[in-house]
């Protein structure tokens, strides 16, 4: 009988991980490493930084989710073909560090390719960290599976202390639904290689809430801020990025007529919605201005008075390009640092557009510039 | 009422192998005597030699019908013959669509497919425990193209749709069961599927039931099922019945009712 228990307690234990699994305010992350590593070592230079949303490398897919497409799983070939133009964009781009957005570990969508194994087997990138935001075994939605979908910083210099930091969950949902939606993170990494004198050197990543039509984006970029905050007033540097889903201050905010897919209806009184979730950026009062906090107390890699400038925009949904021939309409991504980046280095990837619907931008930390 | 049927499906899969009255060793039913259970397939002994079953419910959905024919004796052993043939393509057709409890993603199409198995039943009471061997070949032909992405990766379900992507799988087990009083008694079975040469290419079952037998006519039975196996994304195991959003595993609960027709 005691043995029979014991073989029931295994199976217990071993047979019912978390079909959803949930996180902690603060957890673990997924650590990893080129299989084989190139040759790095900071030399007291400059340090580039590039922040990326690659869309789990499906490219201008027209994704069910996210445009107006209906389709859901890439075929492998084509989800191989678009990691080894982003591998080539980031090698192209030779940062010293990567924050990547909406990166593919072990989904039905992606054929299960590891993307964040894959990228740094593929590019001149050393070390990794990974942040799942969405983890299940089965999503019985849209034909979704298995998904295994976060945020990712790569580097050439190897990370550590590397935490990740659960942002609030959405609060207009049901209770099913939440069950099997996103759990966003801030995910963030010591590069000790980096470190400035007696200043430890931080990278943070952050995807913060897209549709919520609620105050969870105030949410996110609150802890956002303060996640920040709490690094800067230990006297410490960071750089920082990511997709925030919200507009520069002065930017259009009401984007739902260019993201209207055949058969949609905004903006009237018989439309089911009046507004487009995720196309809309006045939700709450205050959203216009959400990004303020950040442009006043750090250094943007593109200024708040050329953020809303088309050479700087990062983000068009997938499909317009198809539809209205806007490859890009908005910006939605971000760098900070509590240091200093060089004038004239900042740059908005807009090249890369067929690659995601968000563009790279990088810039370059002048390290001496304090 | 779809998700209702889905759920009575999936759930069905782990009820549905249950051994009671012997439903999966090499003895067949007495003839004209009928078994069904809440999750069990409707069983039919028609003659003394041939025994039928179809799921009522899965029927509709998803046509079946199985054939059991006793054979000659063994080395000891009673040995019956079993056959099965299904047509699964209305069901993955009807849960291959967006939105909720779009299981299958709604680019793929489900073309007509046929399912095959065959299999060799060996029973002989050793020790007071009745064991039964079991081995047999599936087929899977699908008149149409199946795209490999439109599979189910889930345990239970993907090693039983798999023989459709492979063309051919194996399954063999063993199954003991003892009655240790005259109202309690203990299945215990482990079951192999095989599909050599597809990307998660075996599964292992086993399943542990008690059951109570009120009487000749109705029967209680509870236990659990433990799958682990090799998918697409690699190797998984998991204690079933699994009730998500509670993050736990729940004891099934299976009712059984049998007559004999007059």
């Amino acid at each position: 009988m005691k043995k029979l228990l014991n073989i029931l307690g295994m199976l217990l234990f071993f047979g019912c991980e978390p079909f959803v699994t949930e996180f902690k305010d603060s957890s673990d992350v997924v650590m990893y490493e080129a299989s084989t590593k190139s040759n790095a070592t900071y030399d007291n230079g400059n340090i580039k930084v590039v922040t990326w949303n690659i869309r789990f490398g499906i490219a201008r897919f027209p994704f069910f989710g996210d445009s107006c497409g209906n389709d859901v799983i890439l075929d492998d070939d084509t989800i191989e073909k678009n990691m080894a133009a982003i591998a080539d964009s980031l090698d192209a781009i030779d940062a010293d560090i990567v924050l990547l957005q909406e990166m593919d570990v072990s989904s039905k969508r992606t054929g299960y390719m590891d993307q964040v194994q894959y990228l740094l087997d593929h590019t001149n990138l050393n070390y990794g960290c990974y942040a799942s935001m969405w983890k299940s075994d089965f999503i019985p939605s849209d034909g979704i599976g298995r998904i295994n979908a976060g945020n990712a910083i790569l580097s050439k210099y190897e990370l550590t202390d590397v935490e990740r930091i659960q942002l609030r969950l959405r609060t207009d949902q049901d209770v099913l639904t939440q069950y099997f939606y996103l759990r966003r993170n801030i995910v963030k990494s010591k590069i000790p290689a980096l470190t400035q004198g007696a200043k430890d050197f931080y990278a943070v990543d952050i995807h913060a809430t897209a549709f919520a039509t609620d105050d969870t984006k105030q949410q996110h970029i609150d802890k956002y801020v303060e996640t920040l905050g709490e690094i800067h007033s230990s006297g410490d540097y960071f750089v920082t990025g990511g997709d925030l889903n919200s507009v520069p201050p002065g930017s259009v905010t009401d984007f739902c007529l260019n993201d209207m897919c055949d058969g949609d209806d905004y903006h009237t009184n018989q439309a089911e919605e009046f507004h487009k979730e995720g196309s809309y950026f006045e939700n709450f009062d205050g959203e216009p201005d959400i990004l303020l906090p950040l442009y006043e107390a750090y250094d943007s890699a593109i200024d708040s008075d050329d953020a809303n400038l088309p050479i700087h925009l990062t983000h068009g949904p997938s499909t317009s390009y198809k539809m209205n021939e806007i490859k890009y309409d908005r910006k939605l991504d971000y760098l900070f640092t509590n240091g200093i980046w060089e004038n004239t280095s900042s740059k908005t990837h807009q090249a890369a557009w067929e690659l995601s619907d968000h563009l790279p931008v990088s810039a370059v930390l002048n390290v001496v510039g304090e | 009422m779809k998700n209702f049927i889905f759920y009575f499906l999936i759930a069905s899969l782990v009820f549905g192998e249950t051994k009671k009255w012997d439903a999966h060793s090499a003895y067949l039913l007495p003839k004209k005597r009928w078994e069904i259970g809440l999750f069990q397939p409707f069983r039919y002994g028609y003659s003394e030699s041939i025994e039928y079953s179809v799921h009522p419910l899965w029927f509709f959905i998803m046509p079946n019908f199985i054939l059991k024919r006793s054979q000659n004796d063994i080395a000891g052993f009673s040995s019956a013959g079993q056959y099965k043939i299904i047509y699964p393509t209305p069901f993955l057709n009807m849960i291959a669509k967006a939105g909720i409890m779009g299981i299958i993603a709604p680019d793929f199409q489900m073309p007509p497919m046929l399912g095959i198995a065959a299999s060799w039943l060996m029973s002989k009471n050793m020790a007071g425990m009745d064991i039964t061997l079991n081995s047999g070949l599936d087929l899977g032909v699908a008149f149409g193209d199946l795209d490999s992405r439109s599979t189910i990766d889930l345990p239970l379900v993907y090693h039983r749709l798999g023989v459709y992507y492979n063309t051919w799988g194996m399954h063999m087990g063993v199954d003991v069961q003892k009655n240790i009083s005259e109202k309690i008694g203990v299945l215990a079975d482990i079951d192999l599927k095989a599909l050599p040469g597809l990307k998660g290419n075996y599964s292992l079952e086993h399943k542990l039931l008690l059951s109570w037998y009120k009487s000749e006519n109705f029967r209680v039975l509870t236990g659990y099922k433990f799958v682990i196996g090799e998918y697409p994304y690699g190797p998984d195991m998991r204690l079933l019945p699994y009730i998500p959003m509670l993050e736990t595993w729940v004891p099934m609960i299976e009712f059984q009712w049998a007559r004999k027709k007059q």
